[in-house]
């Protein structure tokens, strides 16, 4: 039961595809929003300009009035930067937040058309992350890093070519800033991922331990773990420090590399200027220019070399949330089931390959019968059950009701045959009114209070605040455990599927108040099919037959009373439990 | 360097969040003093850059004199490794600064989340435990990487300053006066733009929250439908987010045409200046780029500071937040004048529901509602002051470790830990020294290490999540008799466990406590038939006791309990 396979991510050219698809969907904003970042950088790169015609100027006596007259042009060109700033920003950001808008509902989308039983064995927890971290690093690169990599990158070629239109011969000398650059980044940047990755998943240790401490404080203190529970911390931020000194020292090697590289070309700029000025080939006007221009490119390329690594984050979230879309949907025939008779033939089933938990379980459920699968644990009590609700498809054999394979049966069909309720039980958002009718979008208030009331559980939902519109779930009124149960079952009752599975559907609630809603949920159900898997033997003795399942098949079969005279192990267990 | 984390954190200021944030940066203000010094070298060098390019225009790159040029091209060259040596320094220091700060708090807060214990809960939503640890713990780090920068930052500010002023009086006068008049023109649009980004986030957090709700429950909702539902209503948070989003992209967007525009003019203004300053001749053409430049430069010192300002908040309020929780005291602590513990082989008395446990005896109380039976349990080990005695002293008055020591409760819901199987175990021992192999087979939990592929060495997640809820329920309990003190008390310790296997603990269960004392909580026939005594509490109070067949023969509402009303 612990085998879980992983939802797929996507390949990098699936990524990729869907980059382009998205561009192309959005054509003409991503092109009006890159011109508009152009037009800006260009603007802004007047000054260096301006100044270097001044610095020529002052030295071949130039007028005041052209002074004034260059000034207003250099404001002029920053207003204008500064407008086509606001207007290129924004516009970037409106097709950002559309994307991610799109990206982030698709993924739901999906999400909730999977295959139930992708879901079971995924585990909510992949799931989880992904429609939270996933979606939340995906945002932050396409809110800060797409943008800023590509203005950064668009300035720099900008920057490049006002330098090189200035003076091409004293421009080239800056290019000598390039190797180091490109090669300490490739240098840094094949180690980065692994390093961060590893600092992360330390930090996250860390936390997890700690939350761990407070969770656990009551076992913590009765067992007197407090010191482990420091030692293990402390441990943990060894392992986070050592991850931290590693990345450290990736920057201690990557960054004083950039930084020669920037340091570089104004030196050889100025020489190859000082040069040039003495024969004649450049103004120092020129040189002026171009020593500023590469002062001004130190920003943009530190920019752009420093996001990559946001943007491969992203790069990889995308990937798992596009994943999600890979899972093949479950095989649907378009067989109907022609009666409510559930019948499993020869069942086996496995996890993992090799390792059948089930052994060929014949088993025949008459409708409106009630059905008790009792064993000890271990024994495939859960997963026979998930097999009749129609979860997983046996290995071989057959699950059918009404003659129709359950397992193939469309989402929409599989729901008015038959239910499946577990010990798991997931409380939604939302009052307590959208947590039952979800079974029946639109069920009416007498419905509901029935559904509850066949529970046990309309006394204590009419008790709430705010009754059936009580607010339950993460961050409103928690339900305990037992109430959660009531509430999971009452969804089922209203759902009314002619068959039910119940998985220790009723495990949280004392022994006496789970006997008391078992009867009443029988008095509602009467004409349904229950099959109800259980530890507790009043269930079993309830029921109009037992099943005794272990290591994988069924041992005995029948009912209480036959069990009773077949003198078996049932009739040992149920004799000690009677004492 | 230091070894982290430290061998001892100290004790914290915890009088108020500023305070705190004094107290981490009093305990290590050396490494902070070596960051400053970086900083100020660093953000020097860079200053001096500009009025070296000046130089080097005026006296190299104008006059053709070649010895000229490549003095001053060496002097750019020296500045500039300087620059990179003092800037990767600065930044391991503030590397290091950071770690210790942070690692420092998470220490603190380990041991106060450990020592809080039992009562953390109460006191604290894991939430809150969790953004102190992930986000509260770095946000104080995050302030003492950048206090050195600041330093630098001011230094750096007034150098230039004073050259400036040294070379023109009135230019200098400009940028001095400018650069903070730049900060005020446009720090008022930050606080409006944090609002906005916190509406943002919330928009976000509560999309977030639904998204991970919708798949956290999405068997259920495979099940029984409702997808589309909770699609839509994704899809109008999502809409909202994307509208909040847009609403702080406007303002972001303005502040940083701003940013653009507001520097820009003045470095015009200054070049406007000094041009006029270069044409009467008071400066000379390289001056002028120096100007140029320095306006232009200022603009780092200018984002320093409002970076400072922007993290000192967040450090102040994560500081606050985290003062809430380190100033946090325990309600059950030693009495002032304790008294010394009874000797091994005490009994153990409950005066308000009149239970009185005998040495060695295994005790079974059968409670007729589940909340008392634990409510008892809580009071014989102490989480509540009761009227309890050990060996006829009260246990209020007994030192508490003492008592945790002797008398060790299992809770309803005990909590495994990750790690290994064979660590979670690993508990200290107040009596012998069980094997894992003893422990596991006397709660027929030899199933739960054969499923797991390497055994007693298998990695547990947080909580035991892997296993399933009697698997927990069967590992806790052996960890509870690994301890093997002298008092167990056990609350329904077998609820989740199928009746075949419940049947079987509860012999072995017997055979492993022979010669000490249990209590165990329960209404399961399987278990009252194994015990010494039963005890059976209704309403608060043992009304009978005796053995199990004695009571279910002539106490009928016993029968009743335990029969789950069989006969009604």
């Amino acid at each position: 039961m612990s085998a879980t396979t992983l939802l797929p991510t996507a390949t990098s050219a699936e990524v990729a595809t869907e980059a382009v698809r998205l561009l192309r969907r959005h054509r003409g904003a991503v092109l009006l929003a890159l011109l508009l970042h152009a037009a800006a950088v260009a603007a802004g790169l007047v000054g260096p300009r301006v100044l270097g015609e001044i610095v020529d100027g002052v030295r071949t006596e130039i007028t005041t009035a052209r002074v004034d007259r260059l000034a207003l042009v250099f404001a002029a060109a920053l207003v204008v930067q500064a407008v086509l700033t606001r207007w290129a920003r924004l516009r970037s950001a409106l097709i950002g937040e559309t994307v991610l808008a799109e990206l982030r509902e698709d993924f739901l989308a999906g999400a909730v058309a999977l295959p139930l039983g992708t879901v079971e064995r995924a585990g909510s927890g992949d799931l989880v992350t992904r429609a939270t971290t996933d979606i939340d690093r995906l945002s932050y690169a396409v809110r800060e890093a797409a943008p800023e990599i590509t203005v950064a990158t668009l300035t720099s070629v900008l920057i490049m070519a006002a330098a090189f239109l200035t003076a091409p011969l004293v421009a080239v000398a800056m290019l000598v800033g390039a190797p180091p650059i490109i090669l300490g980044t490739r240098w840094y940047r094949r180690r980065a991922d692994e390093g961060y990755r590893r600092e992360m998943a330390a930090v996250g240790r860390v936390t997890a331990g700690v939350v761990e401490t407070a969770d656990a404080g009551r076992s913590v203190e009765a067992l007197g773990l407090q010191d482990r529970r420091v030692e293990r911390t402390e441990r943990d931020i060894r392992d986070w420090i050592a991850a931290e000194r590693y990345t450290l020292w990736l920057r201690t090697v990557w960054f004083p590399t950039a930084e020669i590289g920037y340091v570089l070309p104004i030196v050889f700029v100025v020489f190859a200027g000082g040069t040039l000025v003495a024969r004649g080939s450049a103004t120092v006007g020129e040189v002026t220019a171009v020593a500023l221009y590469v002062q001004m490119l130190i920003e943009p390329v530190d920019l752009v070399v420093s996001w990559l690594d946001e943007l491969q984050i992203g790069n990889a979230s995308l990937a798992r949330l596009l994943g999600v879309r890979l899972v093949e949907p479950a095989p649907v025939s378009d067989e109907v089931p022609t009666s409510d008779d559930l019948h499993a033939d020869d069942v086996r089933f496995a996890y993992r390959e090799g390792h059948d938990v089930l052994h060929g379980i014949t088993l025949d459920v008459r409708p409106g019968s009630r059905l008790a699968i009792v064993g000890p644990s271990g024994a495939g009590k859960s997963t026979l059950g998930r097999l009749l609700a129609g979860i997983h498809p046996p290995r071989t054999g057959s699950v059918t009701v009404g003659g129709a394979e359950v397992s193939r049966l469309p989402a929409d069909v599989l729901r008015e045959q038959v239910a499946l309720v577990t010990q798991e039980h997931h409380v939604f958002v939302g009052t307590i009114r959208d947590n039952v009718a979800l079974a029946r979008p639109g069920a009416l208030t007498p419905d509901i209070e029935e559904a509850l009331a066949a529970v046990d559980a309309l006394d204590w939902v009419k008790a709430l605040p705010d009754g059936l519109e009580t607010r339950v779930g993460s961050g409103a009124h928690v339900l305990a455990p037992a109430e959660a149960q009531q509430v999971a079952l009452a969804r089922l009752v209203l759902a009314d599927p002619h068959t039910l599975v119940l998985d220790e559907a009723t495990s949280m609630l004392d022994p006496r108040a789970a006997r008391h809603l078992e009867r009443s949920l029988a008095a509602v159900l009467r004409n349904r099919t229950v099959i109800a898997i259980a530890h507790r033997l009043h269930t079993a003795h309830d029921a109009d037959r037992v099943a005794v399942v272990a290591e994988g098949g069924i041992t005995e079969i029948g009912s209480h009373d036959e069990l009773l005279a077949a003198d078996g192990a049932y009739a040992a267990l149920w004799r000690s439990w009677r004492a | 360097m230091l070894t982290l984390p430290l061998a001892n954190p100290g004790r914290p200021d915890v009088r108020s969040g500023r305070r705190y944030l004094w107290w981490i940066v009093r305990n290590q203000w050396r490494p902070l003093a070596v960051g400053v010094l970086l900083g100020v070298l660093w953000m020097g060098s860079q200053a001096l850059m500009p009025a070296a390019l000046g130089r080097a225009i005026d006296t190299g790159v104008a006059t053709g004199d070649r010895v000229a040029l490549l003095r001053w091209c060496g002097v750019l060259l020296g500045l500039g490794l300087l620059q990179t040596l003092s800037g990767v320094l600065r930044h391991r220091v503030a590397v290091v600064n950071f770690l210790i700060g942070s690692s420092r708090t998470q220490q603190l807060l380990a041991r106060q989340v450990a020592d809080l214990g039992a009562e953390v809960t109460a006191c604290t939503a894991s939430g809150d435990i969790a953004a102190a640890s992930g986000t509260d713990a770095r946000n104080i780090g995050r302030t003492l990487d950048v206090t050195a920068r600041f330093v630098g930052a001011i230094v750096s500010f007034i150098a230039i300053a004073a050259i400036l002023v040294s070379t023109s009086p009135v230019l200098g006068a400009v940028v001095v006066v400018g650069v903070p008049l730049l900060i005020g023109t446009i720090g008022p649009l930050v606080r409006p733009l944090e609002a906005r980004e916190r509406r943002q986030r919330e928009k976000l957090g509560a999309a977030s929250a639904m998204a991970a709700d919708t798949v956290g429950g999405l068997r259920v909702l495979r099940g029984f439908g409702g997808e589309r539902v909770f699609v839509d209503r994704f899809r109008t948070a999502s809409g909202e987010v994307r509208t909040a989003a847009v609403e702080t992209a406007r303002l972001q967007s303005t502040l940083d045409a701003l940013q653009v525009g507001v520097p820009g003019l003045f470095v015009v203004g200054v070049t406007w200046l000094g041009a006029r300053l270069a044409i009467d001749g008071t400066i000379t053409a390289g001056q002028l780029v120096a100007f140029y430049a320095y306006a232009a430069f200022l603009v780092i010192p200018l984002k320093t500071f409002t970076e400072v300002a922007r993290k000192f908040a967040a450090a102040t309020v994560s500081a606050d937040r985290l003062v809430k929780l380190l100033a946090q005291q325990r309600s059950i602590v030693d009495a002032d004048a304790p008294l010394p513990a009874p000797p091994a082989g005490a009994d153990l008395a409950d005066i308000s529901s009149g239970l009185l446990v005998r040495p060695g005896w295994f005790v079974a109380v059968a409670a007729t509602s589940p909340t008392e039976a634990t409510e008892l349990g809580d009071r014989l080990g102490r989480y509540v002051d009761g009227a309890v005695a050990l060996g006829g002293r009260p246990l209020a008055r007994l030192p508490l470790a003492e008592v945790r020591r002797r008398i060790v409760v299992s809770d309803k819901d005990p909590m495994l830990l990750a790690g290994t199987l064979a660590d979670n175990l690993d508990v200290p021992r107040r009596g012998r020294v069980l094997a894992p192999e003893v422990v596991l087979e006397a709660t027929a939990a030899g199933d739960v290490v054969d499923g797991l592929p390497d055994g007693l060495a298998s990695e547990l997640p947080e909580r035991g999540r892997s296993l399933s809820g009697g698997q927990r329920q069967r590992v806790a309990l052996a960890r509870a008799l690994s301890a093997d003190p002298e008092i167990l008390v056990l609350d329904e310790p077998t609820s989740a466990v199928d009746a075949h296997t419940e049947a079987r603990i509860a012999e072995r269960l017997h055979d492993l406590r022979r010669g000490r004392t249990t209590v165990v909580m329960t209404t399961s026939p399987l278990v009252l038939d194994r015990a010494d005594v039963v005890a059976f509490l209704v309403d608060g109070v043992v009304v009978a006791e005796g053995t199990h067949r004695d009571l279910l023969r002539d106490c009928p509402p016993y029968r009743d309990l335990v029969t789950r009303g069989e006969s009604e």
